[in-house]
């Protein structure tokens, strides 16, 4: 590879030998960690769902299916701004509160609804968001901000309430373009010192949440270079991303009330109960101690609950109730009201050698964070630092990012967290790359991308110290080869007619597995009579079959079938601490904390079976649902251990493990997506064949929730890429209120998918598992795009992909 | 305003306010199986039978169901006996989140009582008022087909709604030691 010809100062060779020896590839894997796939128990079995059963016979309770549990339940109907932009001058409640059977209005001024700033986004403490929310806004920023709202002893009477409230608003100048939003002169929409908790870079005066930046290397002067030099080819790219809607199946919904000791509960569908907990707290200036949240069955989250968004309202509104209160959004609240996936612009240029050497990335990313900024730093930040990873080796790299605010809905966290807007750019442009150079897309990105044993320090671009990775499993060739040969890459046949073009794209994946250094799991199990166990751990299962893994792992040290380990479902008052289900963690944290307390757990197995065996407990080893002698065969039974362990004459000591799990390990998962397409060089119509996706994600500890999350990552994956996303009209009122309006996938035209799993062994993951939740959700847009671009030779980088579009292009327009 | 419905085969007597819909209804009254996700009849959770067809309870008036035919989730089988629709689902890892489940099951009953053996299109065709976010529909689809079969006859049926143990319906995954699958 061409270097700079200056030599490189001494102090960065020294950190770069520092942040290698820092990060060494050995790896102190615990014993037993790696099986072959012949001595595994139950790990990469495709073990049942635990709720399996009761789903289908429609048993599984979510939130608001508790609601009859509480006779004197009272509901709720939250008023919200219908401007865009403005002061609430007035609202008149008496009419409302003169109706029969409402209970109270509320409205900023009430003494039960607290007034100061927090952040709604579920994250570590203090969050890396912006304390910039009220629970309900005098002065608002879009057009859904909550003003007050309303409990009834229905939900209609409640609605009927709200809709005679009587509102008076100042209105302001709204603004709804992020290029627009930074102009000196466009219309404030968050005074500084409203702002708590402010992320770096921001300035308020422009409209911005957060600027950062981090550059490794010396781009200007890769550029220059290029500049000079004939064999060095500069390439510029840009890209846009739309608004995303979650679609959660089940409506944000909170049962609050106060229970008998007078303590606050909730019921409430939430990926983050303990960080709920806390922010409640906090907010309400009640101790930790006198709130309870607990975790029904959720009805899928994809990020949208990792937001505290109906608990603070109904918390409120119990306490102006007296009684217990249910908030449910409605569906038209869930499309503008409650959170969604940010639009980006990014450009992105390279510096490439004509061998197709990557010597400079320079990635720009403008995020439209909505009104408020939950998650407006981090995701943004994530738009880079989350694929350029697959080419940390380039030497020269430079990443900025730049959160915006808009009188437009708030973006929050979602699936993939900033990495699909990421990956349309960074993948896109590899295929300009390729086409630019007419090198084969697969070859251009096999020669630069990261591999097993190599340093990432990509991902630390926007540290402010030097940061690396340590790549310790990587299945990317595989999953390259089995893609490529399962869509039929090398032989794609062109259709008879002169105006279809078909044609292969493709694009490699990355993702995290947990925050590195920031994520605790912790897990308690508890030994019955009878040999089972009682799981107690905080992750967060919201549908993916979390709790069914957690089951596995701890089944798998013990001895005994998944069926025998009976998981709880997290509950601030019972179960072990957990940051919640998000940034693909769960398994990897929250499992390592199971894997550790089952093992805590064993020993205690083991100090029994040796008394009762008369055997020295080196020489125990798991049997069966029992403990053997290795050197004479015998055995105890777990449930013999179990009431010895409980009844016995000699020792009585419950058989129970506890453990903690956090870690600055953070092994990306990896995927390689392919999109099969024909297009119609009249229309710009396209038929997509088969969308394949490849994905390494350690050991598949459950190969059938696994698929699950690929095909339905990639059913998001495809919406992002060609869905309408959410339309507002001129004055920032949403035009997309329900499903008829959204381009939701449905069986009949969602495109035929193919899941495949590539085995790699991570050591530092549970039974060398790493995530795989987020990652099939980033590689549809660039595949479809850079398929498109090979089919029909134009380029659609502004999502969604339309045959519209497409045949604008071909026009020349 | 009351109203009298054959729910799940039994006669029933429901006091009910003239504004409410079918799903109200029989929520209020513990059959919380079909799910409230829109109010607008565009998700399909909440799908329940009514005299034979898949209806949105969520946007069927009460006042027009006197004396009508309801069959919900809760009338399929339980849990230690799952009906055919069900077993199938779950033996095809066909369910994450859960909350459209019920609502799919029910479209998919009347799809095969109506349609015994549907290939793929028909299926694809006859759930598509039916959402699913989780799944992205591979498996469900797998797991009608599988119901079809099943029914047919075509497949052994766990009894306990456990593992089935052909390769087609297992695709070669190892049922948990123990398990008897007769």
């Amino acid at each position: 590879m061409s270097k700079t010809d200056e030599p490189e100062p001494e102090d960065e060779a020294d950190g770069g030998s520092k942040i290698e020896d820092a990060n060494p590839l050995e790896w102190d894997e615990a014993p037993n960690n790696r099986k072959a796939p012949a001595e595994r128990r139950t790990v990469s079995n495709r073990e049942e769902k635990d709720d399996a059963k009761k789903i289908v016979t429609g048993e599984a309770k979510y939130a608001a299916d508790y609601a009859r549990e509480f006779p004197d339940l009272a509901e709720a109907e939250i008023v919200r701004s219908d401007i865009a932009h403005g002061v609430v001058t007035d609202i008149d409640t008496s009419a409302a509160e003169a109706m029969d059977d409402v209970y109270a209005v509320v409205t900023p001024d009430s003494p039960e609804v607290p007034d100061k700033p927090y952040t709604s986004a579920g994250q570590s403490y203090p969050e890396p968001s912006p304390w910039d929310l009220r629970v309900l806004r005098r002065k608002v920023r879009f057009v859904g901000d909550p003003i007050a709202a309303v409990v009834a002893e229905d939900k209609d009477t409640a609605s009927k309430a709200a809709r005679k409230l009587d509102v008076t608003y100042e209105e302001y100048d709204a603004v709804f373009d992020t290029a627009e939003a930074t102009d000196p002169d466009a219309p404030q929409i968050h005074d500084a010192d409203d702002v708590e908790n402010h992320q770096p870079g921001a300035d308020y005066e422009r409209n911005i949440e957060a600027n950062m930046s981090g550059e490794i290397g010396d781009v200007d002067a890769a550029f220059a270079e290029a500049e000079e030099r004939d064999d060095l080819t500069v390439i510029e790219t840009e890209w846009e991303t739309p608004y995303q809607s979650h679609c959660v199946p089940e409506p944000h919904t909170t049962i609050a009330h106060r229970d008998e000791d007078n303590r606050y509960h909730l019921i409430s569908s939430t990926q983050v109960p303990y960080h709920t907990r806390r922010q409640l707290s906090h907010l309400f200036d009640v101790p930790i101690r006198d709130i309870q949240v607990s975790k029904p069955r959720i009805g899928a989250g994809f990020g949208s609950k990792q937001g505290m968004i109906t608990e603070p309202i109904t918390m409120a509104l119990a306490e102006a109730a007296d009684r217990p209160v249910m908030v449910e959004t409605t569906r038209r609240e869930q499309f503008h009201a409650v959170r969604n996936r940010r639009p980006a612009r990014v450009t992105l240029r390279s510096v490439v050698s004509d061998d197709g050497d990557l010597e400079a990335l320079d990635m720009e990313a403008v995020t439209n964070s909505g009104a408020y900024g939950p998650h407006g730093m981090t995701v943004a930040s994530a738009v880079g630092k989350k694929p350029l990873p697959l080419y940390t080796h380039t030497p020269n790299i430079r990443f900025e990012m730049t959160a915006v605010h808009t009188n437009l809905p708030i973006a929050g966290a979602f699936r993939g967290y900033g990495a699909p807007q990421g990956h349309l750019a960074v993948e896109g442009h590899m295929d300009e790359i390729a086409a630019e150079l007419d090198l084969d897309p697969i070859e251009l990105r096999s020669r630069n991308v990261v591999s097993e044993g190599d340093l990432d320090v990509a991902s630390g671009i926007l540290k402010d110290k030097e940061y690396g990775r340590r790549i310790r499993s990587c299945g990317l060739d595989d999953c390259i080869a089995e893609g490529r040969a399962a869509i039929g890459w090398d032989d794609v046949e062109q259709p008879d007619a002169d105006h279809l073009h078909r044609a292969c794209g493709m694009a490699l994946t990355i993702q995290s597995s947990g925050v590195p250094g920031d994520e605790l799991g912790a897990a308690h199990i508890k030994m019955n009579e009878d040999g089972s166990f009682i799981l107690q751990t905080g992750a967060v299962d919201i549908g993916p079959g979390a709790d069914t893994v957690m089951a596995q792992i701890a089944a798998e040290v013990l001895g005994v079938a998944p069926a025998d380990v009976l998981v709880q479902p997290s509950d601030t008052d019972i179960s072990p601490f957990d940051h919640g289900a998000y940034a693909s963690s769960t398994t990897y944290i929250t499992g390592q904390a199971v894997k550790k307390a089952a093992e805590d757990a064993r020993e205690t197995l083991f100090e029994f079976a040796s008394r009762m065996l008369d055997e020295p407990e080196s020489a125990l080893t798991v049997g069966d649902e029992s403990i053997v002698s290795e050197a004479t065969g015998a055995s105890v039974s777990l449930e013999e251990i179990g009431y010895e362990s409980m009844y016995g004459d000699e020792v009585r000591a419950h058989v129970m493990g506890e453990a903690s799990h956090c870690t600055e390990e953070s092994p990306p998962p990896f995927g390689a997506q392919f999109v099969d397409v024909t297009v119609n060089e009249e229309t710009g119509e396209f038929e997509i064949h088969d969308m394949v996706y490849a994905v390494d994600c350690g050991v598949a500890l459950n190969p059938d929730l696994v698929e699950g999350q690929i095909e339905g990552a990639m059913h998001m994956s495809y919406e992002l890429a060609t869905g309408d996303g959410i339309d507002f009209d001129a004055d920032g009122r949403p035009e997309t209120l329900g499903f008829r309006d959204y381009d939701m996938p449905t069986t009949a035209d969602q495109p035929p998918m193919t899941s495949i799993i590539v085995e790699t062994h991570e050591p530092t993951g549970p039974f060398g598992a790493k995530s795989v939740a987020e990652i099939p959700v980033n590689g549809v847009p660039p595949a479809l795009s850079n398929a498109v671009r090979r089919a029909v030779g134009v380029r659609i980088g502004d999502l969604p992909i339309t045959p519209e579009k497409i045949k604008a292009a071909l026009d020349g327009d | 305003m009351e109203i009298d419905l054959t729910l799940n085969g039994d006669d029933v007597t429901y006091e009910t306010a003239r504004s409410d819909t079918l799903l109200d209804v029989l929520r209020d009254n513990g059959y919380t199986g079909a799910k409230r996700g829109c109010d607008t009849g565009d998700c399909g959770f909440c799908t329940v039978i009514v005299d034979g067809e898949p209806v949105k309870s969520c946007i069927r008036p009460i006042s027009q169901l006197d004396g009508a035919d309801v069959e919900t989730v809760e009338n399929l089988g339980t849990q230690d006996d799952l009906g055919p629709v069900q077993s199938a689902f779950v033996d095809n890892a066909a369910l994450q989140c859960g909350f459209c489940i019920p609502g799919m099951i029910m479209r998919s009953k009347v799809l095969l009582e109506e349609t015994p053996n549907p290939d793929e299109a028909e299926i694809r065709d006859a759930l598509s008022e039916n959402l699913c976010r989780c799944t992205g529909y591979e498996k469900i689809i797998d797991a009608v087909q599988d119901a079809s079969a099943r029914m047919a006859g075509e497949a052994d049926v766990a009894a306990d709604g456990g593992h089935v143990p052909t390769d087609a319906a297992c695709r070669g995954c190892d049922c948990h030691d123990g398990g008897v699958d007769e």
